[in-house]
Order: C-alpha cells, then sequence, then structure tokens
C-alpha cells in the first residue's frame, strides 16, 4: 500500500490533538475555577463532545498507521506469502467490522435526524458528531480495503 | 438462533481462533459479538446497539483520561524523564551492590508513575539502564532480567492504563481502582527488590558494586527530577484524597507535563505535535479494542454464559481461594497466547459475575486480574517485554533474558498468590480513605 499521505496525517493530528488540548484545557479550568469558588458548568459536556472528536480521530490514526493490536503467535511463524495473504484476510475482516458500525450509526443518525438532540446545559448539539462517527467509521473501512487492495505488508 | 450459554461458549472458540489467526482484536472481539447478537436477536437490534456503544465510548468523559495520560507519558518522555529517574535512583543506589539493578526497579517504578505501559517503561527504561548495568560489569541476565519485570510496574503503579481500560468495561470507579493499584504496586517493586539483594547476595559476581557518587552529586540529581516527582505527587494524591476526579488528573498531569517541557526548553512544535500522534495513535487502537470487547459483552451477556460459568464454579465447593487459585491459573494459561489488555478485555465479562458471585470485590478483581495479565509481559511464548528488551540488547538471547526474569517470575506468583490470600493488600488503603 502506498504510505498514507503525510499531510492527511499532520491533518488528523491537528484536530485531534486541538479537540484532546481543548477537553485539557477546559478540565484544568473546571478544577481551578471549583477550588477557587467559581465553577464552570457543564464543563463535562464540553469536555465529552471535545473527546469525541479526539477519539473519532484516534481512530482515524490508528488506521493511518496500521496501529491494530493483535496476537502474532501464528504470524510470526508463517513464510513471507501465506503471512499476507493473512493479512489481507485480517484486513478484510477489519473493514467488514468497521462498515457495520458505519451501517448500524448511519441507522441512527437518520432516525434521529430531525429529532434536535442536544446537551443539557451548553444546548450542544449531537448531529454534528454523529454525522463525525458515521465518517470517520467509512473513512477508517476504506482504508482497510485499500490496504488490502494494495497487499503490501511490512 | 437460541441465546443459550452453549452459544456463548461458541463464541469465546470462534473468537479465540480469529485471535490465532491475527485479526486484530478489536475485530475480532466486534464481529463474533456482533455476528452472534445478529443471530439471537436479528439484525438490526444488533447492529443499533453497537453503534450506540461507538459514540458512547467515544464521548465517555471517563475514557478521556486514557489520552490524556498517555500525553502526560509523551511530554514527560520527550523531556528526558526517563533517564532522570534512572540517573537519580543510581546515584543515590547505585554504589551498593546490584545498586544499578535496584535503580533500574526504582526508575521503572518512577517511570509507571507518570505512564500506564509495561511495555513503554521496560523499553524507556531498558534504553538507559541495560547500557548502563553492562558497561559496570553487570550480568546481562540480571541486566535484562530486572528490566523486564521492572516494566511490569508500569501496568500497575498508578496510572494505569490496563486498569482505566478495567474499569471502563468493568464500569468501577476509575479513582478507586487507582487507590487500590497503590500498595500492590509498591509490594510488586519491593519484592522485586528484594530479589535482587537475595541475588546478589548469593552470588556477588552477577552485580560488581560501582563507586560511590558525593552528596553534591546525589543532590544535583534529585534537583532534576524535582519537577516530575512533584507532578506524580500532585496526580496520584489529588485522586486519591478526592481533590479531583481520575479524569481531571488526567488533564492536569498533562497541563503540569507541557509545563515541564517549557520548563526544560523541550517544547517545540514538533515535539508536541509527535506526543499528539502518539497518544491518538495508541487511543485509537485501544478505542478500537474496547467498542469490540463492549459489544462482545452483550453477547455474552444475553447467552447467559457467564451466570452459567459461575453456577459452574459455584458448584466447585472448595472454598473462596482454591476457587480463586483455579481461575489464576486459567488466567495464567491464556496469558500465554493472548496479550495483556486481550487476555482483561476477555476474560472480564465472563469471569467478573463469577467473582461477584463469590462475595468478592470488582475493584479486588480488577487488580487481580491486571497484575495476572502482567505476568504475561515477561513469560514466553507471549512475554512481549522479553521481545521489548531483546531489541534493546540484541546480542543477549531470549532464552538468557528469560533465564534472568526467572526469579522476578517466581516472586510475581509469590505476590498473586499473596494478593489472592489477603484482598486487603488492594482493599485497605480505598477503604481507610472512605
Amino acid at each position: 500500500m502506498k504510505s498514507s499521505s503525510p499531510r492527511i496525517v499532520r491533518g488528523v493530528v491537528l484536530v485531534g490533538g486541538a479537540a484532546l488540548l481543548g477537553a485539557m484545557a477546559i478540565d484544568v479550568v473546571a478544577v481551578i475555577g471549583r477550588h477557587t469558588g467559581i465553577p464552570l458548568l457543564g464543563s463535562i459536556e464540553l469536555v465529552q463532545v471535545l473527546v469525541g472528536v479526539a477519539g473519532a480521530m484516534a481512530l482515524l490514526i490508528a488506521c493511518l498507521h496500521d496501529s491494530h493490536a493483535r496476537v502474532r503467535l501464528l504470524l510470526v511463524r508463517l513464510a513471507d506469502n501465506p503471512r499476507r495473504s493473512l493479512l489481507r484476510f485480517d484486513d478484510f475482516l477489519m473493514a467488514v467490522f468497521f462498515l457495520a458500525l458505519a451501517a448500524g450509526s448511519g441507522w441512527i443518525l437518520y432516525e434521529l435526524w430531525d429529532s434536535h438532540e442536544e446537551s443539557e446545559l451548553w444546548r450542544l448539539p449531537y448531529r454534528p458528531l454523529r454525522l463525525l462517527v458515521v465518517l470517520t467509521l467509512l473513512v477508517a473501512a476504506g482504508l482497510m480495503l485499500r490496504r488490502r487492495a494494495g497487499g503490501e505488508r511490512p | 438462533m437460541m441465546a443459550t450459554p452453549e452459544t456463548g461458549l461458541l463464541g469465546v472458540l470462534m473468537l479465540l481462533g480469529l485471535l490465532l489467526l491475527g485479526v486484530p482484536i478489536g475485530a475480532a472481539l466486534g464481529l463474533v459479538g456482533l455476528g452472534g447478537l445478529s443471530l439471537v436477536l436479528g439484525v438490526e437490534p444488533a447492529l443499533i446497539k453497537a453503534a450506540d456503544l461507538v459514540l458512547e465510548t467515544l464521548t465517555r468523559y471517563e475514557l478521556g483520561t486514557l489520552p490524556l495520560f498517555m500525553l502526560m507519558a509523551h511530554l514527560c518522555f520527550s523531556s528526558d524523564a526517563s533517564r532522570d529517574l534512572f540517573d537519580a535512583a543510581a546515584r543515590c543506589v547505585g554504589h551498593r551492590r546490584g545498586g544499578l539493578a535496584l535503580a533500574s526497579v526504582a526508575g521503572c517504578a518512577g517511570f509507571g508513575a507518570i505512564n500506564g505501559s509495561s511495555l513503554a517503561t521496560a523499553a524507556t527504561i531498558g534504553l538507559v539502564a541495560i547500557p548502563e548495568m553492562r558497561r559496570h560489569g553487570y550480568s546481562d541476565a540480571l541486566a535484562t532480567g530486572a528490566v523486564a519485570a521492572g516494566g511490569t510496574l508500569g501496568q500497575m503503579i498508578p496510572p494505569s492504563g490496563a486498569l482505566i481500560v478495567f474499569g471502563i468495561i468493568a464500569q468501577q470507579s476509575i479513582g478507586t481502582l487507582f487507590t487500590a493499584a497503590i500498595v500492590p504496586g509498591l509490594s510488586q517493586a519491593l519484592l522485586y527488590l528484594l530479589v535482587i539483594a537475595l541475588l546478589v547476595r548469593w552470588r556477588p559476581a552477577l552485580a560488581p558494586a560501582t563507586p560511590k557518587a558525593d552528596w553534591a552529586a546525589r543532590r544535583q540529581a534529585l534537583a532534576k527530577v524535582a519537577d516530575i516527582l512533584v507532578l506524580m505527587l500532585v496526580v496520584i494524591l489529588g485522586i486519591v484524597f478526592g481533590l479531583f476526579t481520575p479524569s481531571e488528573a488526567a488533564s492536569v498531569g498533562a497541563a503540569g507535563a507541557l509545563l515541564i517541557c517549557l520548563w526544560r526548553r523541550r517544547l517545540t512544535a514538533s515535539v508536541l505535535l509527535q506526543s499528539l500522534e502518539d497518544t491518538l495513535k495508541t487511543s485509537g487502537l485501544i478505542y478500537v479494542v474496547i467498542v469490540g470487547t463492549l459489544v462482545f459483552s452483550v453477547f455474552i451477556s444475553v447467552t447467559g454464559l457467564a451466570d452459567a460459568t459461575g453456577a459452574l464454579i459455584t458448584r466447585f465447593e472448595g472454598g473462596r481461594v482454591p476457587t480463586v487459585v483455579l481461575m489464576a491459573l486459567i488466567l495464567l494459561a491464556l496469558g500465554s497466547l493472548l496479550d495483556g489488555l486481550a487476555l482483561i478485555l476477555i476474560a472480564t465479562p465472563i469471569l467478573l459475575p463469577v467473582v461477584t458471585s463469590l462475595g468478592l470485590s470488582p475493584i479486588w478483581f480488577g487488580i487481580f486480574i491486571v497484575r495476572a495479565a502482567e505476568i504475561g509481559f515477561i513469560h514466553p511464548p507471549m512475554g512481549m517485554n522479553l521481545y521489548v528488551i531483546q531489541g534493546i540488547a540484541p546480542d543477549v538471547s531470549l532464552s538468557r533474558i528469560f533465564r534472568g526474569v526467572l526469579p522476578f517470575l517466581a516472586a510475581d506468583f509469590l505476590h498473586l498468590f499473596l494478593l489472592i490470600v489477603f484482598p486487603a493488600l488492594a482493599l485497605a488503603l480505598p477503604r481507610w480513605l472512605a
């Protein structure tokens, strides 16, 4: 497989990293606020959304780097060709898993499209987050299928 | 298809087959769970439940703890914390016979307090400590064995990635789990120190004495790690004394690590981006596994396999200790096939109901299962820490590294047994603080 474009990786890291640093900053402000008598109301809602964005980007980064935990007991004992075939099969199953999750997430998104789902205090709409999750899962499945088609493995 | 314990057992067997074929752990767990749920409940409920778990997992406030603690560890690593921690310990005890090995274990315990991974702890401390020990004429087996075993402290001493994941799967308080892990983590480190002391007393040639550092040099080394030590204490004591939640502690820790990097003039754009990328990469890997496990857990729960296993074990009238010893043997056997995270994630949904039916605390079980999984890091054929150490010292054979680890492995078995016989090792501190 052609290596993923460094620009794409950089972009995903920037979005995910900014969300993670944002969550960090909000939590720190909330802690300081609580101990100084100026609580930041609804900080958990804000952190949840940012952690959700960071999590979605984390899924993509793991796929872009082919960083998936697996048991290598059999893989390391196989010759190159059968090992590559097995890894292609594994990538296919991974893609099927992501597609199934995307189908379910898309289904829920469709059902709740007009329900104006939002958080309690900050009234943050959940629809964009659900959409981001569906897109992330579809891209992740696409990356696994592209890797399978490429066939090149370390 | 009927939802019976046999269906669940078939699912577990399929899962083991897929794992051995090298299918990514998260996908294997998720596909078996999804497939099983589709058969017993129907495709629509299965897909909806799985999708619901994805968003719930990604936006779970407590799960933010994991990437933020990882970010803290990556930033501390970038500021050379691992080298400084080992240097400080080496200057304080390095002149004693076996002192550098003692310093390695102390360095691992220290680095474990800012990082929740066994592999990362073994790799980072090993890079600094193993060449140093070999340069001073230490036995290869002792040098590599001490770091491989010491590395497992990373997973026990809070903050621990494995305990965060367990807390999420088992729906237990991460703060209580961290508090419960303090005494087992420290007693594990003490046992390792005792092993080294006994080994060098028995065979002094294993670790020659090295020159003693003067007090000025010791003070200088300790001053260098003062910022890291303060950060560790703030994070751990903040959780233990309820100043902030574990999620907030992770944020405070990451912010503190950023400030330390800035203070040490190590914070550049590339360091920050690299730390964020490494953090997101590992988090993504773990999120996939957590989603897969949650789907698999629903399937196991629907089939009643966990209840059936509980009933079977309850019928085994050997008492609490023999039952838990039996469980430990099963975990150790599985630990020789599966890696630590997979073991915890697969075994928790099945064994946790059994443990609670025996009247044992889920918090104790979290410490017990992480401890059992840790042992898998240093015994073949999985023994990931052994491979990491061989990567650092390629001229030392795996069999020699394993020979070096054996005394520590014996200490691990003793420690696990003590944890079974005296659950208070884990439960006393949280109860006392409550």
